[in-house]
Protein backbone atom coordinates (compact mmCIF):
# COMPACT_ATOMS: atom_id res chain seq x y z
CA UNK A 1 0.00 0.00 0.00
CA UNK A 2 1.42 3.62 -0.73
CA UNK A 3 1.52 6.46 1.29
CA UNK A 4 -1.59 8.10 -0.19
CA UNK A 5 -3.52 5.27 0.29
CA UNK A 6 -2.25 4.46 3.71
CA UNK A 7 -3.17 7.89 4.56
CA UNK A 8 -6.63 7.69 3.35
CA UNK A 9 -6.88 4.29 5.25
CA UNK A 10 -6.06 6.41 8.27
CA UNK A 11 -8.30 9.16 7.54
CA UNK A 12 -11.06 7.18 7.40
CA UNK A 13 -11.18 5.29 10.74
CA UNK A 14 -8.83 6.73 12.71
CA UNK A 15 -11.46 8.59 14.83
CA UNK A 16 -14.12 6.05 14.85
CA UNK A 17 -11.20 3.56 16.26
CA UNK A 18 -9.96 5.70 18.77
CA UNK A 19 -13.72 6.34 20.15
CA UNK A 20 -13.79 2.57 20.10
CA UNK A 21 -10.43 2.53 21.82
CA UNK A 22 -11.48 5.14 24.36
CA UNK A 23 -14.32 3.12 25.38
CA UNK A 24 -12.29 -0.06 25.89
CA UNK A 25 -9.02 1.59 27.65
CA UNK A 26 -10.94 4.27 29.32
CA UNK A 27 -8.32 7.12 29.49
CA UNK A 28 -6.82 9.03 26.29
CA UNK A 29 -2.99 8.10 26.30
CA UNK A 30 -3.81 4.49 26.17
CA UNK A 31 -6.59 4.62 23.93
CA UNK A 32 -4.19 6.94 21.62
CA UNK A 33 -1.29 3.87 22.16
CA UNK A 34 -4.05 1.20 21.25
CA UNK A 35 -4.96 2.98 17.58
CA UNK A 36 -1.18 3.75 17.07
CA UNK A 37 -0.53 0.22 17.48
CA UNK A 38 -3.51 -1.37 15.31
CA UNK A 39 -2.05 1.26 12.31
CA UNK A 40 1.30 0.00 12.91
CA UNK A 41 0.34 -3.49 13.07
CA UNK A 42 -1.77 -2.97 9.53
CA UNK A 43 1.35 -1.38 7.58
CA UNK A 44 3.51 -4.48 8.88
CA UNK A 45 1.44 -7.31 8.42
CA UNK A 46 -1.74 -6.47 7.48
CA UNK A 47 -0.84 -5.14 3.99
CA UNK A 48 -1.65 -8.37 2.75
CA UNK A 49 -5.36 -7.41 3.18
CA UNK A 50 -6.07 -6.47 -0.62
CA UNK A 51 -9.49 -5.74 -0.11
CA UNK A 52 -9.95 -2.38 1.59
CA UNK A 53 -13.74 -3.39 2.04
CA UNK A 54 -12.47 -5.83 4.68
CA UNK A 55 -9.92 -3.04 6.26
CA UNK A 56 -12.52 -2.01 8.98
CA UNK A 57 -13.18 -4.88 10.16
CA UNK A 58 -9.57 -6.19 10.40
CA UNK A 59 -8.67 -3.01 12.45
CA UNK A 60 -11.46 -3.36 14.71
CA UNK A 61 -10.54 -6.81 15.33
CA UNK A 62 -7.08 -6.03 15.62
CA UNK A 63 -7.34 -3.18 18.08
CA UNK A 64 -9.47 -5.20 20.07
CA UNK A 65 -7.32 -8.10 20.53
CA UNK A 66 -4.22 -5.75 21.49
CA UNK A 67 -6.18 -4.17 23.90
CA UNK A 68 -7.25 -7.83 25.25
CA UNK A 69 -3.77 -9.05 25.10
CA UNK A 70 -2.17 -5.48 26.89
CA UNK A 71 -4.30 -6.60 30.20
CA UNK A 72 -4.05 -9.17 31.88
CA UNK A 73 -6.52 -11.96 31.29
CA UNK A 74 -6.67 -13.50 34.94
CA UNK A 75 -9.35 -15.26 36.88
CA UNK A 76 -10.95 -11.25 37.25
CA UNK A 77 -12.05 -12.08 33.50
CA UNK A 78 -15.55 -12.37 33.89
CA UNK A 79 -18.00 -14.58 31.68
CA UNK A 80 -21.55 -14.07 29.99
CA UNK A 81 -22.74 -16.84 32.60
CA UNK A 82 -21.46 -14.77 35.31
CA UNK A 83 -22.94 -11.58 34.77
CA UNK A 84 -26.22 -10.27 36.69
CA UNK A 85 -29.35 -9.76 34.07
CA UNK A 86 -30.06 -6.31 32.67
CA UNK A 87 -32.03 -4.02 35.45
CA UNK A 88 -33.65 -1.38 33.56
CA UNK A 89 -36.06 -1.34 30.76
CA UNK A 90 -36.88 2.13 28.46
CA UNK A 91 -38.87 5.16 29.74
CA UNK A 92 -39.34 7.54 27.83
CA UNK A 93 -37.27 10.05 30.02
CA UNK A 94 -33.80 7.89 29.15
CA UNK A 95 -34.05 9.19 25.41
CA UNK A 96 -34.46 13.09 26.81
CA UNK A 97 -31.97 12.68 29.08
CA UNK A 98 -28.75 11.49 26.36
CA UNK A 99 -30.01 14.56 24.17
CA UNK A 100 -29.36 17.04 26.78
CA UNK A 101 -25.93 15.16 28.11
CA UNK A 102 -22.77 16.30 27.30
CA UNK A 103 -20.90 13.87 25.23
CA UNK A 104 -17.84 13.41 27.27
CA UNK A 105 -20.61 12.25 29.76
CA UNK A 106 -22.18 9.73 27.48
CA UNK A 107 -18.82 8.29 26.65
CA UNK A 108 -18.04 8.41 31.01
CA UNK A 109 -21.20 6.44 31.42
CA UNK A 110 -20.30 3.66 28.68
CA UNK A 111 -16.90 3.19 30.19
CA UNK A 112 -18.75 2.23 33.11
CA UNK A 113 -20.19 -0.54 31.67
CA UNK A 114 -19.03 -4.02 31.67
CA UNK A 115 -16.23 -5.09 29.44
CA UNK A 116 -18.41 -7.78 28.04
CA UNK A 117 -21.45 -5.93 27.32
CA UNK A 118 -18.38 -2.67 26.16
CA UNK A 119 -17.38 -3.80 23.28
CA UNK A 120 -20.40 -4.81 21.42
CA UNK A 121 -22.37 -1.56 22.47
CA UNK A 122 -19.03 0.41 21.05
CA UNK A 123 -19.53 -0.77 17.81
CA UNK A 124 -23.09 -0.57 17.45
CA UNK A 125 -23.12 2.89 18.18
CA UNK A 126 -20.19 4.33 16.53
CA UNK A 127 -19.39 2.54 13.92
CA UNK A 128 -23.25 1.95 13.43
CA UNK A 129 -22.33 -2.20 12.90
CA UNK A 130 -24.72 -4.89 12.14
CA UNK A 131 -25.13 -7.67 14.99
CA UNK A 132 -23.08 -10.00 11.88
CA UNK A 133 -20.11 -7.36 11.36
CA UNK A 134 -20.15 -6.75 15.19
CA UNK A 135 -19.38 -10.95 15.84
CA UNK A 136 -16.78 -10.90 12.88
CA UNK A 137 -15.04 -7.90 14.36
CA UNK A 138 -14.88 -9.64 17.80
CA UNK A 139 -14.84 -12.87 17.05
CA UNK A 140 -17.60 -14.61 18.84
CA UNK A 141 -21.21 -16.18 17.92
CA UNK A 142 -24.30 -14.15 16.54
CA UNK A 143 -26.24 -15.20 19.48
CA UNK A 144 -23.36 -14.11 22.15
CA UNK A 145 -23.82 -10.41 20.25
CA UNK A 146 -27.44 -10.10 20.52
CA UNK A 147 -27.15 -10.82 24.14
CA UNK A 148 -24.92 -8.46 24.77
CA UNK A 149 -26.31 -5.89 23.45
CA UNK A 150 -29.65 -6.39 24.62
CA UNK A 151 -27.83 -6.38 28.31
CA UNK A 152 -25.08 -4.02 27.52
CA UNK A 153 -27.93 -1.48 26.42
CA UNK A 154 -29.38 -1.78 29.88
CA UNK A 155 -26.36 -1.39 31.56
CA UNK A 156 -25.99 1.51 29.94
CA UNK A 157 -29.28 3.16 30.23
CA UNK A 158 -28.78 2.82 34.33
CA UNK A 159 -24.88 4.37 33.94
CA UNK A 160 -26.30 7.46 32.10
CA UNK A 161 -28.97 8.10 34.70
CA UNK A 162 -26.17 7.70 37.16
CA UNK A 163 -23.71 9.71 35.89
CA UNK A 164 -25.88 12.44 35.00
CA UNK A 165 -27.25 12.42 38.47
CA UNK A 166 -24.01 12.84 39.96
CA UNK A 167 -23.01 15.65 37.46
CA UNK A 168 -22.75 19.29 38.68
CA UNK A 169 -26.39 20.84 37.85
CA UNK A 170 -26.10 24.08 35.75
CA UNK A 171 -27.67 26.61 37.22
CA UNK A 172 -29.28 29.79 35.41
CA UNK A 173 -26.35 32.70 36.63
CA UNK A 174 -28.15 35.95 37.83
CA UNK A 175 -27.70 39.15 36.05
CA UNK A 176 -26.39 41.69 38.45
CA UNK A 177 -27.91 45.08 38.45
CA UNK A 178 -27.16 47.20 35.57
CA UNK A 179 -25.56 44.20 33.69
CA UNK A 180 -27.53 42.46 30.35
CA UNK A 181 -27.30 39.54 28.98
CA UNK A 182 -25.99 39.38 25.34
CA UNK B 1 -42.09 -15.27 20.47
CA UNK B 2 -43.02 -13.12 23.42
CA UNK B 3 -42.69 -9.36 24.26
CA UNK B 4 -39.18 -9.70 26.10
CA UNK B 5 -38.06 -11.75 23.28
CA UNK B 6 -38.94 -9.51 20.43
CA UNK B 7 -37.27 -7.21 22.41
CA UNK B 8 -34.37 -9.21 23.13
CA UNK B 9 -34.02 -9.45 19.08
CA UNK B 10 -34.66 -6.24 18.24
CA UNK B 11 -31.93 -4.49 20.95
CA UNK B 12 -29.63 -5.35 17.87
CA UNK B 13 -31.57 -3.51 15.22
CA UNK B 14 -29.66 -0.40 13.86
CA UNK B 15 -31.40 2.94 14.38
CA UNK B 16 -30.01 3.75 10.78
CA UNK B 17 -32.39 1.45 9.06
CA UNK B 18 -29.55 -0.76 8.02
CA UNK B 19 -30.94 -4.01 9.26
CA UNK B 20 -34.08 -3.80 7.02
CA UNK B 21 -34.53 -6.63 5.20
CA UNK B 22 -32.90 -8.74 7.51
CA UNK B 23 -34.66 -12.05 8.16
CA UNK B 24 -33.27 -12.13 11.50
CA UNK B 25 -36.04 -8.79 12.66
CA UNK B 26 -39.27 -9.80 10.14
CA UNK B 27 -40.81 -11.29 13.33
CA UNK B 28 -39.89 -9.30 15.70
CA UNK B 29 -40.71 -5.95 13.80
CA UNK B 30 -44.37 -7.91 12.55
CA UNK B 31 -44.72 -7.95 16.35
CA UNK B 32 -43.96 -4.93 17.02
CA UNK B 33 -46.10 -2.96 14.29
CA UNK B 34 -48.93 -5.25 15.70
CA UNK B 35 -48.51 -4.25 19.26
CA UNK B 36 -48.81 -0.79 20.20
CA UNK B 37 -46.78 -1.01 23.49
CA UNK B 38 -43.91 -2.83 21.86
CA UNK B 39 -44.11 -0.29 18.74
CA UNK B 40 -43.53 2.02 21.20
CA UNK B 41 -40.70 0.78 23.42
CA UNK B 42 -39.23 0.38 19.44
CA UNK B 43 -39.76 3.97 18.70
CA UNK B 44 -38.04 4.83 22.51
CA UNK B 45 -35.41 2.40 21.53
CA UNK B 46 -34.36 3.82 18.50
CA UNK B 47 -34.32 7.67 19.21
CA UNK B 48 -32.05 6.36 22.46
CA UNK B 49 -29.31 4.43 20.40
CA UNK B 50 -29.70 7.50 17.66
CA UNK B 51 -28.80 9.85 20.88
CA UNK B 52 -26.52 8.08 21.97
CA UNK B 53 -24.63 7.06 18.70
CA UNK B 54 -24.74 10.97 18.36
CA UNK B 55 -23.17 11.80 21.33
CA UNK B 56 -20.46 9.04 21.29
CA UNK B 57 -19.27 10.34 17.27
CA UNK B 58 -18.81 13.47 18.62
CA UNK B 59 -16.02 12.78 20.76
CA UNK B 60 -12.85 13.46 18.77
CA UNK B 61 -9.13 12.12 18.70
CA UNK B 62 -6.35 13.88 20.46
CA UNK B 63 -4.11 16.18 18.77
CA UNK B 64 -1.53 15.33 16.79
CA UNK B 65 -2.66 11.15 16.99
CA UNK B 66 -3.00 11.23 12.95
CA UNK B 67 0.76 12.41 12.59
CA UNK B 68 1.74 10.29 15.10
CA UNK B 69 0.05 7.19 13.08
CA UNK B 70 1.26 8.15 9.83
CA UNK B 71 4.87 8.39 10.88
CA UNK B 72 4.78 5.89 13.48
CA UNK B 73 3.85 2.90 10.62
CA UNK B 74 6.92 4.13 8.82
CA UNK B 75 9.13 3.99 11.34
CA UNK B 76 10.72 0.79 9.38
CA UNK B 77 12.32 -1.90 11.35
CA UNK B 78 10.55 -0.48 14.95
CA UNK B 79 10.06 -3.59 17.19
CA UNK B 80 7.14 -3.68 19.25
CA UNK B 81 7.32 -0.72 21.66
CA UNK B 82 6.80 0.16 25.38
CA UNK B 83 4.48 2.76 25.96
CA UNK B 84 7.33 4.97 27.04
CA UNK B 85 9.20 4.85 23.12
CA UNK B 86 5.62 4.24 20.86
CA UNK B 87 3.07 6.52 22.67
CA UNK B 88 1.35 8.60 20.01
CA UNK B 89 2.71 12.10 21.79
CA UNK B 90 6.15 10.15 20.92
CA UNK B 91 5.26 9.56 17.53
CA UNK B 92 4.60 13.20 16.88
CA UNK B 93 8.52 13.38 17.11
CA UNK B 94 8.97 10.52 14.81
CA UNK B 95 6.65 12.50 12.35
CA UNK B 96 9.15 14.97 12.10
CA UNK B 97 11.82 12.20 10.82
CA UNK B 98 9.39 10.91 8.39
CA UNK B 99 6.56 13.65 7.38
CA UNK B 100 8.38 15.59 4.63
CA UNK B 101 9.96 12.22 3.21
CA UNK B 102 6.46 11.18 2.57
CA UNK B 103 4.64 14.23 1.85
CA UNK B 104 6.72 17.17 0.79
CA UNK B 105 6.23 18.42 -2.72
CA UNK B 106 8.99 21.09 -1.80
CA UNK B 107 11.80 20.69 0.77
CA UNK B 108 13.15 23.83 0.37
CA UNK B 109 15.89 23.62 3.65
CA UNK B 110 17.98 21.49 4.95
CA UNK B 111 16.89 20.46 8.81
CA UNK B 112 13.42 19.85 8.21
CA UNK B 113 12.64 17.88 11.40
CA UNK B 114 10.81 20.58 13.96
CA UNK B 115 9.41 22.24 10.41
CA UNK B 116 7.59 19.09 9.38
CA UNK B 117 6.05 18.30 13.23
CA UNK B 118 5.09 22.20 13.48
CA UNK B 119 3.14 21.78 9.52
CA UNK B 120 1.78 17.99 10.63
CA UNK B 121 0.01 19.10 13.95
CA UNK B 122 -1.02 22.70 12.07
CA UNK B 123 -2.88 20.51 9.03
CA UNK B 124 -4.05 17.76 11.21
CA UNK B 125 -6.05 20.61 14.23
CA UNK B 126 -7.18 22.26 10.51
CA UNK B 127 -8.93 19.40 9.86
CA UNK B 128 -9.89 17.63 12.56
CA UNK B 129 -10.80 19.61 15.87
CA UNK B 130 -13.13 22.60 16.61
CA UNK B 131 -11.92 26.27 15.96
CA UNK B 132 -12.78 29.33 17.71
CA UNK B 133 -11.36 32.33 19.78
CA UNK B 134 -12.86 34.82 21.90
CA UNK B 135 -11.05 37.85 23.40
CA UNK B 136 -10.00 41.64 22.57
CA UNK B 137 -6.26 40.62 21.46
CA UNK B 138 -7.26 37.59 19.43
CA UNK B 139 -10.08 39.82 17.36
CA UNK B 140 -7.62 42.42 16.42
CA UNK B 141 -5.01 39.46 15.21
CA UNK B 142 -7.96 38.04 13.16
CA UNK B 143 -8.73 41.65 11.94
CA UNK B 144 -4.90 42.30 11.09
CA UNK B 145 -4.67 38.98 9.14
CA UNK B 146 -8.16 39.60 7.07
CA UNK B 147 -6.92 42.61 5.48
CA UNK B 148 -5.74 41.67 1.50
CA UNK B 149 -2.14 41.74 0.75
CA UNK B 150 -1.09 42.34 4.93
CA UNK B 151 2.14 39.94 5.72
CA UNK B 152 1.85 37.36 8.06
CA UNK B 153 2.50 39.01 12.04
CA UNK B 154 5.66 39.04 13.35
CA UNK B 155 7.21 38.86 16.79
CA UNK B 156 6.90 42.59 17.88
CA UNK B 157 3.48 42.72 17.06
CA UNK B 158 2.23 39.85 18.95
CA UNK B 159 1.66 39.65 22.76
CA UNK B 160 1.35 36.04 23.49
CA UNK B 161 0.96 35.66 26.94
CA UNK B 162 -1.93 38.25 26.44
CA UNK B 163 -3.38 36.35 23.45
CA UNK B 164 -3.25 33.49 25.81
CA UNK B 165 -4.73 35.00 28.71
CA UNK B 166 -7.50 36.80 27.00
CA UNK B 167 -9.21 33.58 25.43
CA UNK B 168 -7.30 32.67 21.81
CA UNK B 169 -7.59 29.53 21.37
CA UNK B 170 -4.87 27.48 22.97
CA UNK B 171 -3.61 23.62 21.98
CA UNK B 172 -0.77 21.74 23.56
CA UNK B 173 1.50 20.28 21.77
CA UNK B 174 4.31 18.08 23.19
CA UNK B 175 3.82 19.75 26.52
CA UNK B 176 3.89 23.74 25.08
CA UNK B 177 1.13 26.11 24.10
CA UNK B 178 0.58 26.80 20.46
CA UNK B 179 -2.18 29.58 19.79
CA UNK B 180 -4.44 29.61 16.42
CA UNK B 181 -6.64 31.93 15.40
CA UNK B 182 -8.84 31.26 12.14
CA UNK B 183 -9.61 34.16 9.27
CA UNK B 184 -10.92 33.95 5.70
CA UNK B 185 -8.90 36.24 3.13
CA UNK B 186 -10.63 36.59 -0.64
CA UNK B 187 -13.04 33.71 0.91
CA UNK B 188 -10.72 31.52 1.29
CA UNK B 189 -10.20 30.09 5.17
CA UNK B 190 -6.92 29.94 6.77
CA UNK B 191 -5.51 28.79 10.47
CA UNK B 192 -2.76 30.75 11.95
CA UNK B 193 -0.52 29.03 14.35
CA UNK B 194 2.13 30.54 16.71
CA UNK B 195 4.35 29.14 19.51
CA UNK B 196 7.64 29.89 21.33
CA UNK B 197 11.11 29.20 19.67
CA UNK B 198 11.48 27.13 22.99
CA UNK B 199 8.24 25.29 22.18
CA UNK B 200 8.04 21.93 20.90
CA UNK B 201 9.90 22.14 17.81
CA UNK B 202 12.60 24.70 19.23
CA UNK B 203 15.00 26.30 17.04
CA UNK B 204 14.92 23.64 14.41
CA UNK B 205 12.02 25.81 12.36
CA UNK B 206 14.14 27.79 9.89
CA UNK B 207 13.62 31.48 9.08
CA UNK B 208 12.45 30.91 5.53
CA UNK B 209 9.02 29.05 4.79
CA UNK B 210 8.92 25.43 4.21
CA UNK B 211 5.86 23.67 2.69
CA UNK B 212 4.01 20.66 3.83
CA UNK B 213 1.58 19.49 0.71
CA UNK B 214 -1.52 16.84 1.59
CA UNK B 215 -4.09 15.53 -0.30
CA UNK B 216 -6.52 17.82 2.24
CA UNK B 217 -4.28 20.86 2.81
CA UNK B 218 -1.31 22.50 3.05
CA UNK B 219 1.11 24.39 5.12
CA UNK B 220 3.84 26.85 5.69
CA UNK B 221 6.44 27.02 8.34
CA UNK B 222 8.74 29.35 9.38
CA UNK B 223 10.07 31.62 12.32
CA UNK B 224 11.53 34.77 13.57
CA UNK B 225 13.43 35.22 16.70
CA UNK B 226 10.78 34.38 19.26
CA UNK B 227 8.24 32.77 17.59
CA UNK B 228 7.85 29.62 15.21
CA UNK B 229 4.59 29.93 12.92
CA UNK B 230 2.71 27.73 10.53
CA UNK B 231 -0.34 28.76 8.17
CA UNK B 232 -2.51 26.44 7.29
CA UNK B 233 -5.35 26.26 4.54
CA UNK B 234 -7.43 23.80 2.91
CA UNK B 235 -6.94 25.44 0.09
CA UNK B 236 -3.32 24.16 -0.92
CA UNK B 237 0.12 25.17 -0.57
CA UNK B 238 -0.51 27.74 -3.30
CA UNK B 239 -3.16 29.49 -1.62
CA UNK B 240 -1.04 29.25 1.58
CA UNK B 241 2.08 30.55 -0.20
CA UNK B 242 0.47 33.82 -1.79
CA UNK B 243 -0.29 35.14 1.84
CA UNK B 244 3.60 34.81 3.18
Amino acid sequence: MNNEAFAQLVDAHYAPLYRFALSLARNAPDAGDLVQQTFFIWATKGDGIRELSKAKSWLFTTLYREFLRGRRRDSRSTSIEDLPPGEKDLAAEDVDRVSKMDAALVMTALQTVDETFRAPLTLFYIEDMSYQEIAAALEVPIGTVMSRLSRGKSQLRTALERVESSSGKVLPFPLSKGASAS
Amino acid sequence: MNTQEAKFILSAYRPSGGDTGDAAFVDALRMAGEDPALGAWLSRSRAHDAAVAGKLREINPPQGLRAAILAGARVSGSPRRSRSVWGWAAGLAAAAAVAFTVYTVRTPAASPSGSAALASFAIDDMLHAKHGSSGEASSALVAALQVEGAKMPAAASIDFDRLRDTGCRTLNFAGHDVMEVCFARGGTEFHFYMTRRDGPVGSSVERGPSFLAQAAGAAAVWSDGRFNYALASRAGVEAVRRLL
